[in-house]
C-alpha cells in the first residue's frame, strides 16, 4: 500500500494534473484529479499562486488554472528527483 | 634525514600518473552526484540526501588524498633499491614522509567512512551503533597500516553489501536506474577483488584501476540518464 502523500507529493500531483490537461484545467477537475477536499485544495491553490507556480485565467464565463513556467520547472525537478531517488534507493 | 621504508609501488612504471587521472575522473563523478544530491535536498528536505552528499564528498576527498599520496610516491622517490633483476622494487621516500603517511591514512579512512555512510543510509541503525562502527573502521585503518590487505578486504565487503542491497531494491522495484546503479557498484566491487591481488602481480593494479574507472563512468552514465529521463518525461507531458 502506498504511504501518506507528503505536501510536496500533493503539489507534484496537482501540477502534473494541470500538465496532463495541456497546461490548463478547471478547478473542479483539478480537485478530482488530485484527490483533494475543497478546503484543502483552496489552501494549496493559494500557496501555489503565491509562489508563482500557477495562475488563474479567465476563459469565456469560467475561470481556469494555468501552470506557469516556474511551475513547469518544478515538475521537471520533481521528476528528476523521483528518478534519482529510485536510482540510489533513497 | 629520515628515510621511510614504504610498501611496494603497485603500479608498473608505464602506468605512473595514469592512475592519478583515473582518480581525478572518479572525484569529478562523485562531486557531481554530491552537488545534485544537496540541490535536491533543498527541495525534498529528506536527510538521506544530506547523507548521500556527505558519503560522496568523503569519497571524493579520499581520492584527493590518494592523489597526494601517489604524487609523493611517483615524483618524490629519491632512492630505488632493486631486489631482483626484474621489476620489483622497494621505494624510499624523503622527508615528505609525514605528508605521505597522513595522506595514506586519510585516504584509507575516508574511503571506508564514505562507503560506511552509504551503507548506513540503507541499513538503518542507532546513532550509537553508527559511531561504534566508525570507531572500528578508524582503529582498523590505524593498526592495519601499512598492510594494504585489511583495507581492501573491508572495502570489498562493504561494497559487496551495498551492491547486494541495491540488487534487492532492483528486484523489488524493477526500475532501470536502480539496475544501472547496481551494475556500477558491482563493477566498483569487482575492482576491489583485483586490488586485493596486487601483491602477486602489478598488472592486477592496472586491471583494478581500469575496472574502477569503468565503475565510476557507469555511475556517471546512470546519473546522466536519470537527468535526461526526467527531462524527457517533462517534454512528453508538457503541451503548453
Amino acid at each position: 500500500m502506498a504511504g501518506k502523500r507528503t505536501r510536496l507529493d500533493i503539489i507534484g500531483d496537482m501540477l502534473n494534473s494541470i500538465l496532463d490537461k495541456g497546461g490548463k484545467i478547471k478547478p473542479t477537475h483539478l480537485m478530482y484529479k488530485s484527490n483533494l477536499a475543497h478546503t484543502q485544495m483552496k489552501q494549496y491553490l493559494d500557496e501555489l499562486m503565491q509562489k508563482g507556480l500557477i495562475r488563474k485565467v479567465k476563459k469565456e464565463n469560467s475561470e481556469v488554472i494555468e501552470i506557469t513556467d516556474k511551475g513547469c520547472e518544478l515538475v521537471k525537478k520533481l521528476r528528476e528527483i523521483k528518478e534519482f531517488e529510485a536510482a540510489f534507493g533513497l | 634525514m629520515t628515510l621511510y621504508m614504504v610498501k611496494y609501488i603497485y603500479a608498473p612504471q608505464w602506468f605512473y600518473g595514469k592512475d592519478i587521472l583515473i582518480d581525478v575522473v572518479s572525484i569529478v563523478v562523485l562531486l557531481l552526484i554530491a552537488f545534485f544530491s544537496i540541490k535536491y535536498y533543498q527541495i525534498k528536505k529528506n536527510k538521506n540526501y544530506i547523507y548521500l552528499t556527505l558519503s560522496f564528498t568523503m569519497l571524493a576527498l579520499s581520492f584527493l588524498f590518494k592523489i597526494v599520496m601517489n604524487i609523493n610516491i611517483y615524483y618524490k622517490v629519491i632512492e630505488t633499491m632493486p631486489l631482483t633483476p626484474v621489476t620489483i622494487t622497494y621505494q624510499a621516500l624523503k622527508a615528505s614522509g609525514n605528508l605521505f603517511i597522513s595522506s595514506f591514512l586519510l585516504y584509507w579512512f575516508l574511503t571506508l567512512f564514505g562507503f560506511y555512510i552509504l551503507y548506513s543510509i540503507y541499513q538503518k541503525q542507532s546513532r550509537l551503533d553508527f559511531w561504534f562502527g566508525t570507531y572500528l573502521l578508524f582503529m582498523m585503518t590505524f593498526y592495519a597500516y601499512p598492510s594494504y590487505r585489511p583495507f581492501h578486504l573491508t572495502l570489498l565487503i562493504l561494497l559487496a553489501l551495498i551492491t547486494y542491497i541495491h540488487a534487492r531494491k532492483y528486484l523489488n522495484q524493477k526500475h532501470y536506474a536502480t539496475k544501472l546503479v547496481t551494475y556500477s557498484f558491482g563493477i566498483i566491487t569487482l575492482s576491489q577483488v583485483f586490488f586485493n591481488l596486487v601483491d602477486y602481480n602489478n598488472s592486477f593494479y592496472v586491471t583494478a584501476e581500469i575496472i574502477q574507472l569503468i565503475g565510476y563512468l557507469s555511475l556517471l552514465i546512470t546519473f546522466i540518464m536519470v537527468l535526461r529521463h526526467g527531462r524527457k518525461e517533462d517534454k512528453a507531458g508538457h503541451h503548453r
